[in-house]
């Protein structure tokens, strides 16, 4: 988009309801297009950029997971607002909850609107500015330290360099989920095979009360300082051509965890794949001699 | 976080919406799937297209999910994938082991 005026999606299949806003965006110069019909909306978010899609909730086979799903793979910071019939319900809240940016009830409060276009656009426009500034970066070394504790509590750690080499066309779309899906893969098996010193075939060994063996233990050693005090370092180094990912743990070492999977139509264990995923990542896997510290390295073209 | 569930017919249906990559994204899907598995449905279907990205811990909550049903002479299925979760499936054969529903 070149145009420093807010381009929207409009999905809503109500001819009234797309004459108001279109009446409303028209009067503030904004770029407006209208999905009158739901099965259209994958075509239009393929064929262009928006910066806030709008929906109305009550469009005919519109879903909140299928819009979800179809703008956050083409952008996962990508402004949405549902027009629905209550945000106060649950459904209002789940909503939220699933990465909607707001849910503006009807009859539309276009000041209100207005607002959220204008806070959507601005993020938006510095994010980019952002983005162009790092181009010039050369080379960049970043470590970070995660204790098991709060390892649990960011959930999945996500690293800014593979976003910003994303953005600066360094890597691809399909090169940067690999990579992010990598990094978790290994952070996963240096805090639950490394620090918490957990084995995966306890994943099918049941207790008495269904629960497997591998998640009570992870739970009882996430409450004991021995383990949960342990940290993770993972350490990222970009130089011009190459980029690298080093991720260290601070138990006795896993090797046996560390060998390729066995191809899953002869290997259906809730296990074991993880490497498989990383190797599908990056150019190389190094490892230390326990296997206490994982090197991923991706060449960049 | 909870995933939605539906019932259509002698189907079950877990729409997943978010990533399938944490703890708490893998709890969601224990209990949509029990919510539906207690309901007496032994064929579920899990839509992924809410998600981007799939990873081990995920798949192993899948496994488990198929595994379950299979002990139960029921079935597990998948709507049709696309982008990173059906290059993720097929990197792991999981496309050869879970039907997709046309």
């Amino acid at each position: 988009m070149n145009s420093s005026q807010p381009h929207i999606l409009l999905a809503d299949g109500d001819t009234e309801s797309q004459e108001k806003f279109r009446a409303f965006f028209k009067r503030r110069g904004w770029e407006l297009e209208i999905v009158r019909d739901a099965s259209r909306l994958g075509e239009a978010l393929e064929l262009s950029d928006y910066d806030v899609i709008i929906a109305d909730a009550a469009m005919p086979g519109l879903s909140p997971s299928m819009l979800l799903g179809q703008a956050f793979r083409k952008r996962p910071t990508q402004a949405l607002v549902m027009i629905g019939e209550s945000a106060e319900s649950d459904g209002g809240v789940r909503l939220l909850r699933s990465g909607i940016t707001d849910v503006i009830t009807k009859p539309v409060d276009f000041s209100w609107l207005e607002r959220c276009v204008e806070q959507a656009c601005s993020l938006r426009r510095q994010d980019e500015r952002e983005k162009q500034t790092y181009a010039f970066v050369t080379s960049e070394r970043t470590v970070m330290e995660f204790s098991c504790k709060q390892l649990r509590e960011i959930q999945a750690i996500s690293l800014p360099i593979v976003s910003r080499l994303l953005a600066g066309g360094q890597l691809s779309d399909s090169e940067a989920l690999r990579i992010r899906l990598a990094v978790q893969e290994a952070v996963l098996n240096a805090l639950e095979h490394g620090n918490l010193e957990l084995d995966s075939r306890w994943k099918e060994v049941f207790e008495q009360n269904g629960e497997d063996k591998f998640t009570a233990v992870r739970r009882q050693r996430m409450d004991d300082p021995l383990f949960a005090e342990r940290c993770v370092r993972v350490t990222s180094d970009f130089e011009r051509d190459r980029f690298q990912i080093t991720i260290k743990d601070q138990g006795k070492g896993f090797l046996n965890s560390q060998q390729p999977m066995v191809p899953l139509t002869q290997n259906l264990s809730c296990f074991g794949r993880g490497m498989t995923l990383i190797s599908n990542a990056v150019d190389e896997v190094r490892f230390n001699d326990n296997g206490s510290e994982v090197t991923l390295v991706k060449y960049l073209k | 976080m909870e995933f939605p569930t539906e019932i259509i017919g002698d189907k079950g249906y877990i729409h997943i919406t978010s990533d399938l990559d944490t703890e708490v994204a893998g709890e969601a899907l224990r209990s949509a799937f029990n919510e539906i598995y207690e309901q007496g449905k032994r064929t579920i279907i899990l839509d992924l297209s809410g998600a981007q990205i799939i990873n081990s811990y995920g798949i192993g909550k899948v496994l488990s999910c198929y595994q379950r049903l299979k002990a139960d002479h029921g079935v597990l299925m998948v709507k049709p994938l696309d982008g990173f979760v059906k290059e993720t499936f097929e990197l792991l054969m999981l496309d050869k082991l879970l039907p997709v529903e046309k």
